[in-house]
């Protein structure tokens, strides 16, 4: 048994110990928000937060996270309770396909996270790891940005949820 | 002669009756539409139900998968019903004929033709909705029709308003109007607003569901070993060492490889591992490597008859009115689309029942290849709508359901099969490589007098129909004879017939009074299919690199020598126009050169400005301006984010994109050895729109093709070097 902190709640599972984290996550616990995409740490849509760093975690062994702290996109936020940085993402239409926005949006809270006030370089430097087949590029970087800056002016970040007139498409199976 | 892929689905007699239909009144004729049923709804044709609870449902009848057809039609149902796009309640849509693309005669996602081929039809059937809702109030309210209007998803009459459930009961007893007006553009309220993508949400919380993202009771998880070289076949496998891994519960043999199946994916990846295959490798391929392939094109320019695509004027009079030639070749590899959700898909099949969850951009074709390997009659098998992880054309060849399928059935369980990048990477269809020549000639007042362009390649239908062709005929049909006809296929394009996407977008665009645009189709049996902008892909940059030799020859600016050959093309000559003012406005940077491309596909016209640097031998694209005319445009900021993806897909193309074949095999493998376009190398894009009241035309692919050789063209400026061939590498 491994146990670990998945979004809050201690979790444990007889999964075989080099299970990558990500596949744990998703068929385990049953949390799919983060994605499968290339496998070798190479695209950043399985990122997760691991004791608050942005990790690949379709490479991670999930016995090298035993005793750890695992935030997902869905303990981030979710469709009621929006993160400022998923608020501003719709609202600007951000995604395209939306595969990688969960890994786009996981390295980009751990970058405000450590530099609430980035550059564009900076913005470039932290989210070179995360690839986007659609090309959502200036889009991603404009939406950090904007959460920067306003989570340096005095307003508040909540208005712009409640001002978001997105409504989940989701597929009801 | 040249037929069109439209042409040719309509010929062939595959699209299912043939039909090309405009608004469909399904009431209860036909096949049973695949929606939900509830008591007292109005079902007026097969897209919009609205409940008497007042849900108004409008069923999606194309593929989601990052293009925005699910914000742009939602917008054309919620114009006529006066419904806010954000409050539709939008399911995607099963297979029916109802959901039949009109362009295609069949059900399929691609060619950049939702908007274009639905702005009329799905505004018919909403406004159809309309107009029976008005009658059934009029007569429940014992008012006349004329002192009723619509307003916010109500009836209103005088100062009351009413919501629309409360007309459904009456509305569904009533005839429907054979013909209804369409509201006109000064009317328009949601056509050509800025509004939120109504899937944003749900893909910025990671709780939109992809196929990769359905989970059953009892499923189980799939991996397939595949033969390196397409086509291969399996001669003998060893099985036991990865029976032998823990939670494995069967190894089956399917058409084209090895499936292991486990209770955990992680434990079938691994157990895959221990697989050991050996293969019957298909004769011709496996001999084949790009050097093999470039050389024999290089030769069929030499020795090879052409077939002649298209042809007009003299050209010897045009080339003898020259007083300058220029004359160069141009390749591009062949390329993966590698969308980001690897492909997959999950089957059930349930005595002679069969479900399957996939994302795939022909739901029709799945529907047809899952009846065909479970051996259940095709009305028997459910497709469930699914997000795209990204599409670009890999999605309408769906091996990956006929695989899913085989196991399902063999396996006897609910099928998850999932493939890994390197998968993706080498087992998929891919963009043809191609060698174009191209010979023209400038008169003296500068025009282009002749124009002789020759691609040398593969073609696509052949290899699309391979997979096509068994899900669309009759299950009664043998795999061996769809095969058989899809070759015929392949045959036909070697001979009398020219598949136009090898070669379109080589002819078009400029004043050519004298030319001809030739074929040599040159087929190593690597599977091919679409890649966004398909033809355009690969003719624009070999197009658009001899425009800019031209005007360079002509001592002509390249805006004004494009102004100057497109007299007779108003819509390209004004984005030429547009983009070479803001060209002028961007002013000169230091260190930096500026390069122009402009190019008209699927019925919209694009032009583009590319900044670039270089330095180290490194090309390094800052800025683009990119102006589009696309007609009548339903949501601009969808418009510019598809520009703005276009561009970026087209680079990782221009500065990155290669697959190489080696004895038959893909050797890219996954990201590091295929890149793809990161944050880092994204340009900054402005993006003008033309504003039009033509019909609206594509917008998912038309932003590509003229990247590359804007981007080539800057490269000129900066260095001198003249690049042909990409993925564009300095010397």
């Amino acid at each position: 048994m491994i146990s670990f902190t998945l979004n809050g709640k201690t979790v444990q599972t007889d999964d075989s110990p080099d299970t990558p984290l990500l596949w744990v996550v998703r068929d385990t616990f049953g949390l799919k928000g983060s994605k499968f995409g290339c496998g070798a740490a190479l695209c950043g849509a399985c990122t997760m937060h691991i004791d608050g760093s942005a990790m690949r975690t379709c490479v991670m062994p999930v016995s090298a996270v035993a005793g750890k702290a695992i935030t997902t996109i869905e303990g981030l936020g979710t469709p009621e309770k929006l993160h400022k940085l998923q608020a501003v993402w719709a609202e600007q239409g951000v995604p395209q396909c939306g595969y990688c926005q969960s890994g786009q949006i996981m390295s980009a809270a751990a970058l405000l996270g450590n530099n609430p006030s980035p550059t564009e370089a900076d913005v470039d430097q932290a989210m070179a790891g995360n690839i986007c087949r659609c090309g959502c590029y200036p889009r991603i970087k404009k939406a950090i940005l904007t959460v920067a800056a306003e989570s340096s002016a005095p307003s508040a970040p909540e208005e712009l949820a409640a001002n978001s007139t997105a409504k989940i498409g989701e597929v009801v199976l | 002669m040249s037929i069109s892929r439209r042409t040719f689905l309509k010929t062939a007699g595959i699209a299912g009756g043939g039909l090309i239909i405009g608004v469909v009144l399904t009431r209860g004729d036909g096949p049973a539409l695949p929606i939900k049923k509830i008591n007292g709804a109005l079902q007026a044709n097969a897209f919009i139900q609205v409940t008497p609870d007042n849900v108004v449902r409008f069923y999606l009848p194309r593929d989601e998968m990052g293009q925005g057809a699910i914000m742009g039609l939602a917008t054309l149902v919620a114009e006529e019903l006066d419904v806010h796009p954000a409050q539709l309640d939008i399911e995607f849509a099963g297979v029916h004929p109802d959901y039949n693309n009109p362009d295609f005669g069949v059900q399929g996602t691609g060619g950049s033709t939702s908007i274009k081929a639905h702005y009329r039809p799905l505004r018919e059937a909403a406004a159809t909705v309309r107009e029976v809702l008005l009658s059934a109030a009029a007569q429940d309210l014992g008012v006349a029709r004329t002192d009723l209007s619509i307003a916010d998803g109500h009836v209103v009459h005088s100062r009351e308003s009413y919501p629309y459930g409360q007309f459904t009961a009456t509305a569904a007893t009533l005839e429907l109007p054979e013909t209804v007006a369409l509201k006109p553009k000064a009317e328009f309220k949601y056509i050509g607003a800025d509004i939120a993508r109504v899937d944003a949400l749900a893909k910025s919380t990671g709780t939109a569901v992809y196929g990769i993202d359905v989970d059953l009771p009892g499923m189980h998880y799939a991996v397939v070993q595949r033969c390196p070289v397409a086509g291969g076949t399996v001669k003998r496998v060893a099985t036991q060492a990865a029976l032998a891994m823990p939670g494995v519960t069967d190894v089956l043999q399917i058409e084209n490889g090895v499936a292991v199946v486990a209770e955990r994916y992680w434990q079938a990846h691994s157990a895959a591992k221990k697989l050991e295959v050996e293969w019957l490798l298909p004769e011709l391929l496996s001999g084949v490597d790009t050097k093999t392939v470039e050389a024999d094109y290089q030769q069929a320019l030499i020795s090879s008859k052409a077939d002649e695509s298209k042809a007009e004027g003299d050209l010897d009079a045009g080339f003898a009115a020259a007083v300058k030639t220029v004359q160069s070749e141009f390749w591009t590899p062949y390329l993966a689309h590698a969308p980001l959700e690897p492909m997959n898909a999950v089957v059930s099949i349930e005595d002679d029942h069969a479900e399957v969850w996939s994302g795939t951009q022909g739901p029709q074709i799945t529907q047809g290849l899952v009846a065909r390997y479970a051996g259940v009659p095709k009305e028997n098998v459910r497709v469930h709508g699914v997000y795209l992880g990204g599409g670009f054309g890999r999605r309408g060849y769906v091996n990956y359901v006929a695989e899913a399928t085989q196991v399902a059935r063999a396996a006897n369980k609910p099928i998850k099969l999932i493939w890994s990048r390197e998968d993706d990477m080498r087992h998929g269809v891919y963009r043809p490589a191609s060698l174009m020549q191209i010979k023209a000639g400038v008169s003296e007042d500068g025009k282009i007098s002749a124009w002789h362009a020759t691609r040398v390649g593969a073609n696509l239908i052949g290899g699309t129909m391979n997979m096509a062709l068994p899900g669309i005929l009759p299950t009664a049909v043998p795999k061996g004879v769809t095969n058989f006809a899809a070759s015929t296929v392949d045959s036909i394009m070697d001979g009398w017939a020219i598949d136009h996407v090898s070669v379109e977008g080589l002819e078009g665009d400029y004043d050519f009074d004298n030319m001809r645009v030739d074929h040599i189709t040159k087929d190593h049996g690597v599977p091919t299919t679409y890649w966004r902008s398909v033809g355009h892909s690969f003719t624009a940059f070999a197009k658009e690199t001899m425009i800019d030799e031209l005007a360079q020859q002509a001592g002509v600016n390249e805006v004004e020598f494009r102004i100057n050959n497109t007299q007779r093309s108003p819509r390209i000559q004004n984005v030429i126009r547009r983009a070479g003012a803001a060209l002028a406005a961007l002013g000169e940077v230091e260190g930096r050169s500026v390069g122009f491309a402009a190019h008209g596909s699927f019925n919209s016209y694009v032009a583009q400005a590319a900044e670039v640097s270089v330095s180290n031998g490194q090309i390094k694209v800052h800025r683009v301006v990119c102006v589009v005319d696309c007609g009548q445009v339903i949501n601009p900021d969808i418009v510019k984010g598809q520009m703005e993806g276009a561009i970026m897909f087209g680079l990782t193309a221009a500065l990155h994109g290669n697959v190489d074949i080696e004895k038959g095999a893909i050797k890219q493998s996954n990201f590091h050895d295929y890149p793809i376009l990161r944050m880092d190398e994204a340009p900054v894009v402005d993006v003008i729109i033309i504003d039009s009241d033509e019909d609206p035309t594509g917008v998912g692919e038309p932003g590509l093709p003229p990247i590359a050789p804007a981007v080539a063209n800057a490269v000129y400026k900066a260095t001198g070097q003249r690049l042909r061939s990409l993925p564009l590498k300095l010397a």
